[in-house]
């Protein structure tokens, strides 16, 4: 006991445990579903994962921070139908000047959701709802209610979905899926080994010591804001090669799948724990679920009313197991210290 | 109840705003002040603007509920399905009533006696709740209600007033009296400002959250039903992200999102601020979506400005000594 | 910047004895002068408590040389140079530093990154082996042993008292600056802080000690300056002063040391407590209090004294053991039961779980009591209220304009008396008083023991939950102690005093580490 409570903490049994519940909701799924084990199965979850995983990695640093981004889905919204309208209009365009497009307007968005957050005082939740509406109105103004077509679209960006990046056995990884997971690496790596990094938790976990200590509070919800919009922007492009037509109503409502994402993953709402790994894994759980329930056909409407309960699930067991988790933990450093405190 | 001055100001600020709306919009149109447009004005709302007498319980209270329209497409959808059932209406909207304080009190439960964040407990309400609904109706659009239901949206009572609006301004005169001369209403601002300081002097902190959340639902599936009788039709989608206007009318009445301060003739002001903007900007051929994009900036700007004028006033304090 | 002159560089000279030296600063907020014209000068190797009644300018002054506020006017010199602090980055650049009354951690990061989070060199990748061995390193020469991988959640107060030190020595600081660092601790807890500061004095850090405790001002300082009402009053060396004259400095007439109390005389049995527990937290707890009787609970920070307030008034209800009011055996689960009981609990943190500050004086005071104000209607009789509290008001002497003020808006001791108003109002017959004077100035404190006096000479029971010792023995008619969740003793009036009672406190085998006697 005293070897695992030094070796792991609580927040990783979590996330050991929500890796469980996929393996066991796959298994579910298997038995039900024929020819589920297939590559094609796999490659459908993993599209639509990479997309959520790829705004919810954004999405964990803003929450880690102590707020909340809920205009990543008007963000990537409009991402999606600019950096099509321009490849749709310059076919010529390189595509890292197509992607860099999507992830920098991406970036200038989040960067005025940080700017009214961090210098103009003004609480996340009431920022990003206004700004879901803002560029949300933007797009539709902008757009004039017209659509980008998969027919207007260059070759490599129809093409994209269907590019393999790797393949081990008989599944074929995907480009964007690849994609996903390395921003889920680089992130994961940057939130645990870089001293920036730890300033998100720092940030959200005492934001008035953060203030004292002298740490660069506002940078850093700023930061956090520009990231969560430049990787919106991304999914943006991701969403306009998955789908190709680009409506005004694109990526709408994708908020709430990010947050939901966020919350099974076991990031703290209230900031300061939670990591971007188990960020994906919140995604993973998600998309297999959509996607298997939509394979079980009968039960497609299903979907909304079982994501619901899983997120409800998700904060209740943070509250009540983990709760008891830490002070179990909590009860062996204290008992740490009482001994040494005897000792002199 | 002693509010601080920049509160008392931004009451006179909604005042002053409402008052150059209404200015613009009678130079604009000549029908502004027509009997036939206001009536108008607040029907095109009626639902939003009654979950927001609620939501404000809420809010105050510290708390939050993102369900309320899914809530509304629930009630709808209970009552449509029920009703084609073959259950005679009127069980069928008691049943869907029913339904919503239900649902309100499922979110009450969580947050109130499990101490789970609201913010994350109506989120999984807004998204379930929905899905309950779609699991009920599907893909269809369920109508051929009586023509009494109908009427019930649609058709003036009093006067020109239709039955939604006589139930909006019962509620608005209801809420006001339990929000500022009740005991609830002080336990709600007290709870809002510090919960363990009220849990300390003995208020039964739990049982009042439970009210409140239990309210929010049962109203928005009031609210929901009347929507359903003014469309003749209920589908699955109904109302949806309607969640995002309503807070948007507390939130811009002066209500702080961290609960315990704002009042309700703010909320008051911020309705009449928000139909007359989205009124006049629909005479002069304003798209909803920008409408909806205005709104939206007005929310961020009324919180930001309070800020920045607080803001320089230290600065120019502090050049002056 | 002027040219310095012969005349300056001597001054300069004198004054690199400091490492820092603070002239004329000067600092408004609105329509108070919170610092005026104050200077302040520490040397290195020396405690220099700075002592004042709340209001009297020293938070200010910490927020002046933690860089958190600017100052209006003056100077500030660290070894003789004049510096900018413009914030609290630039102050831990100067190498200064600030250990609050409320630890400043951060309860999601282990403790090894707790110590060096504000480390500003620390390059931009996080070394964790480094810094646990680091970590490791600076708590054992401090001679505390903590798993410094464990999250800062969870960490006693004194142990996360302990890694604030070890922040402070980490970042190789040249003035530590201690605002009330002992007010949540208990007298074990202070004597090895007090052990930590002594060695950090040894190692030449000037310390600025900031505490309400006289006593502990007398242990540990070398020079005590005295501010009051944002001007500086006295600096002299400690043994030039006496806890009268240092009193007298700080309110402006002098007044005495804490007199024994006048015992009422005991009325028939009110509560009777047999074997109470609570699993995990507190057990075979027995006593008892008559009307007119003040029992006295010490005992260290943890010990379950506040534990047996909550589950007397309901908040974490009793798990066995019986409770007798009037004769009959009761259950409490409930606020709301301890209320119709007769029983009040006047919490020991007035911000948190006390007051609501936004809200006025008058709707503070009726809050728990509510449905008396109540018309037919089930609306606020806001006049009846007014009344109630305007006497409050006068028979506590809280000082404000008005009772529709936002109870936010007084002074500590204000505020303390409108929660005791709060809890008169119900009219209990037994009164639980949790460290009713922590952290309010000498005068209200004076004024809260003489409202005890006359509560105990009504006939109302009362618990006193202090760790402020001298208080306690003053105030007690029994004084009852417990230690780690165990009752070790009840003295009577006569038997009770300092050493002891912390001889009981710290059980059989520490010796006490401190004596209340200052004078």
């Amino acid at each position: 006991m005293r070897w695992l409570q030094r070796n792991i903490r609580p927040e990783q049994i979590r996330e050991l445990s929500l890796l469980l519940l996929i393996v066991v909701a796959v298994l579910f799924f298997g038995s039900l579903i024929d020819g589920y084990y297939t590559s094609r199965t796999f490659n459908r979850i993993a599209a639509s994962v990479a997309i959520i995983t790829v705004v919810a990695v954004g999405q964990t640093l803003v929450v880690l921070t102590r707020s909340i981004d809920l205009s990543v889905g008007s963000i990537a919204g409009c991402t999606a139908y600019f950096a099509g309208s321009m490849a749709a209009a310059h076919h010529d365009l390189p595509p890292l000047a197509v992607v860099l497009i999507a992830v920098a307007l991406g970036a200038v968005m989040g960067a005025i959701n940080g700017v009214l957050v961090a210098w103009g005082r003004v609480p996340s939740i009431i920022v990003t709802l206004g700004s879901l509406a803002i560029y949300r109105g933007i797009l539709i103004d902008y757009s004039g209610a017209k659509t980008v077509t998969t027919d207007s679209l260059p070759a490599w960006i129809v093409d994209l979905p269907r590019l393999t990046f790797v393949t081990i056995g008989n599944l074929d990884i995907r480009a964007m899926f690849a994609l996903a997971v390395a921003i889920v690496v680089l992130f994961q790596i940057g939130t645990s080994f870089l001293n920036v990094g730890r300033q998100f938790y720092a940030m959200g976990s005492n934001p008035d010591a953060a203030h004292l200590i002298g740490l660069p509070t506002r940078r850093i919800v700023f930061s956090a804001f520009l990231l969560s919009g430049a990787l919106s922007g991304l999914a943006g492009f991701m969403f306009l090669a998955r789908f190709g037509n680009i409506t005004v109503e694109a990526a709408r409502g994708l908020e709430l799948q990010v947050v939901a994402a966020v919350v099974v993953g076991g990031v703290n709402i209230f900031g300061g724990s939670g990591t971007v790994f188990g960020a994906m894994l919140g995604a993973i759980m998600i998309g297999t679920l959509e996607q298997s329930l939509f394979r079980l056909q009968i039960s497609e409407f299903w979907r909304d009313a079982i994501l619901g309960l899983l997120i409800l699930l998700a904060v209740a067991s943070d509250a009540v197991i983990l709760d008891r988790l830490r002070a179990l933990w909590a009860r062996t450093d204290l008992k740490l210290v009482t001994r040494a405190e005897a000792e002199p | 109840m002693t509010l601080p001055p920049i509160l008392r100001r931004w009451e006179t600020l909604l005042l002053v705003l409402l008052v150059a709306i209404g200015a613009v919009n009678i130079a604009w149109s000549p029908f502004y002040l027509g009997v036939g447009n206001i009536v108008n004005l607040f029907q095109l709302s009626i639902e939003k603007i009654i979950v927001a007498l609620t939501m404000t319980l809420i809010i105050v209270n510290g708390e939050i509920d993102l369900s309320v329209a899914s809530v509304m497409g629930l009630s709808a959808c209970v009552a449509a399905y029920l009703f084609h059932a073959g259950i005679a209406l009127p069980w069928a909207l008691l049943a869907s009533l029913a339904a919503g304080a239900a649902a309100g009190a499922f979110n009450g439960f969580w947050v109130a006696y499990v101490g789970l964040p609201s913010l994350a407990v109506t989120l999984a309400g807004l998204i379930g709740y929905r899905g309950i609904a779609r699991i009920l109706v599907e893909d269809r659009a369920y109508g051929g209600f009586p023509d009494w239901f109908n009427a019930l949206g649609q058709q003036p009572w009093i006067g020109p007033v239709t039955v939604s609006i006589v139930v909006f301004l019962v509620m608005f005169a209801g809420v006001a009296v339990v929000l500022h001369g009740s005991a609830l209403g002080r336990l709600v601002y007290v709870m809002g400002n510090n919960v363990q300081a009220a849990r300390y002097s003995g208020v039964r902190v739990k049982r009042v959250k439970l009210l409140l959340f239990t309210a929010s639902g049962t109203v928005a599936a009031l609210a929901g039903l009347l929507y359903a009788a003014r469309l003749g039709s209920v589908r699955g989608d109904m109302a949806v992200g309607f969640e995002l206007d309503i807070i948007t009318i507390v939130l811009l009445g002066g209500v702080s999102i961290f609960g315990g301060s704002g009042n309700l003739v703010g909320v008051g002001l911020s309705i009449l601020l928000i139909l007359n903007l989205r009124n006049g900007m629909g005479l002069a051929n304003i798209t909803g979506n920008t409408q909806t994009s205005v709104i939206g900036a007005l929310l961020v700007l009324s919180v930001l400005v309070p800020n920045m004028a607080q803001t320089l006033h230290t600065k120019w304090k502090g050049r002056e000594t | 910047m002027n040219r310095t002159t012969g005349h300056q560089k001597a001054v300069a000279a004198a004054d690199s004895a400091y490492v820092l030296n603070l002239r004329n600063i000067a600092k408004r907020f609105g329509a108070t002068q919170a610092l005026e014209d104050v200077s302040l000068a520490l040397r290195a190797g020396e405690v220099h408590a700075l002592l004042g009644e709340n209001g009297a300018g020293k938070s200010t002054l910490i927020k002046v040389m933690t860089g958190v506020h600017q100052p209006d006017r003056g100077e500030i010199l660290l070894a003789g140079e004049p510096i900018a602090i413009g914030s609290a980055a630039e102050a831990q650049r100067h190498g200064i530093a600030a250990i609050y009354q409320e630890p400043l951690l951060f309860p999601d990061l282990n403790v090894a990154e707790n110590i060096f989070i504000c480390h500003q060199n620390r390059g931009a990748i996080t070394d964790w082996r480094g810094m646990v061995r680091e970590a490791e390193r600076i708590l054992a020469s401090l001679g505390v042993s903590l798993d410094v991988r464990s999250p800062a959640r969870g960490l006693t107060l004194a142990a996360q008292q302990s890694v604030e030190i070890a922040k402070a020595i980490s970042l190789n600081v040249r003035v530590l600056i201690m605002d009330e660092p002992t007010a949540s601790l208990s007298a074990h807890e202070v004597a090895n802080l007090f052990r930590l500061v002594r060695d950090l004095r040894a190692k030449g850090v000037a310390i600025l000690f900031v505490s309400h405790r006289m006593e502990e001002v007398f242990q540990i300082a070398d020079t005590v300056t005295v501010f009051r009402d944002g001007r500086h009053i006295s600096t002299r060396p400690v043994r030039e002063v006496t806890p009268q004259s240092a009193i007298a400095d700080m309110v402006g007439r002098e007044m005495g040391l804490l007199e024994r109390r006048t015992p009422a005389p005991h009325g028939e049995k009110l509560l009777s407590v047999q074997n109470l527990a609570r699993a995990g937290v507190f057990e075979g707890v027995t006593f008892d209090v008559r009307r007119g009787e003040v029992l006295g609970f010490a005992g260290l920070i943890g010990a379950g004294r506040t534990d047996i307030g909550l589950a007397l008034f309901g908040i974490e209800p009793a798990t066995g053991g019986s409770i007798r009011l009037s004769d009959s055996e009761r259950t409490i689960r409930s606020p709301r039961q301890a209320m119709a009981l007769g029983i009040a609990y006047v919490s020991e943190d007035r911000r948190q779980l006390g007051l609501s500050l936004p809200m006025s004086i008058s709707a503070n005071i009726t809050l728990p009591v509510l449905s008396r104000y109540l018309n037919r209607l089930g609306l606020i009789r806001t006049g009846q209220e007014r009344a109630t509290a305007e006497q409050f008001r006068k028979r506590l002497a809280i000082r404000t304009p008005s009772v529709d003020l936002a109870a936010g808006k007084l002074s500590g001791g204000n505020q303390q008396k409108v929660m005791l108003s709060k809890w008169l109002n119900t009219h209990p017959t037994l009164l639980i008083l949790d460290e009713p004077t922590r952290g309010i100035d000498v005068g209200a404190k004076a004024e809260v023991h003489a409202m005890i006096g006359e509560l105990a000479a009504e006939g109302i029971g009362i618990i006193l939950i202090s760790s402020d010792l001298p208080e306690v023995l003053a105030m007690s008619d029994r004084v009852l102690v417990m230690r780690e969740g165990r009752q070790m003793a009840i003295f009577d009036r006569a038997e009770a005093d300092s050493e002891t009672v912390m001889f009981a406190a710290m059980g059989q085998t520490t010796q006490p580490a401190i004596t209340g006697a200052a004078a």
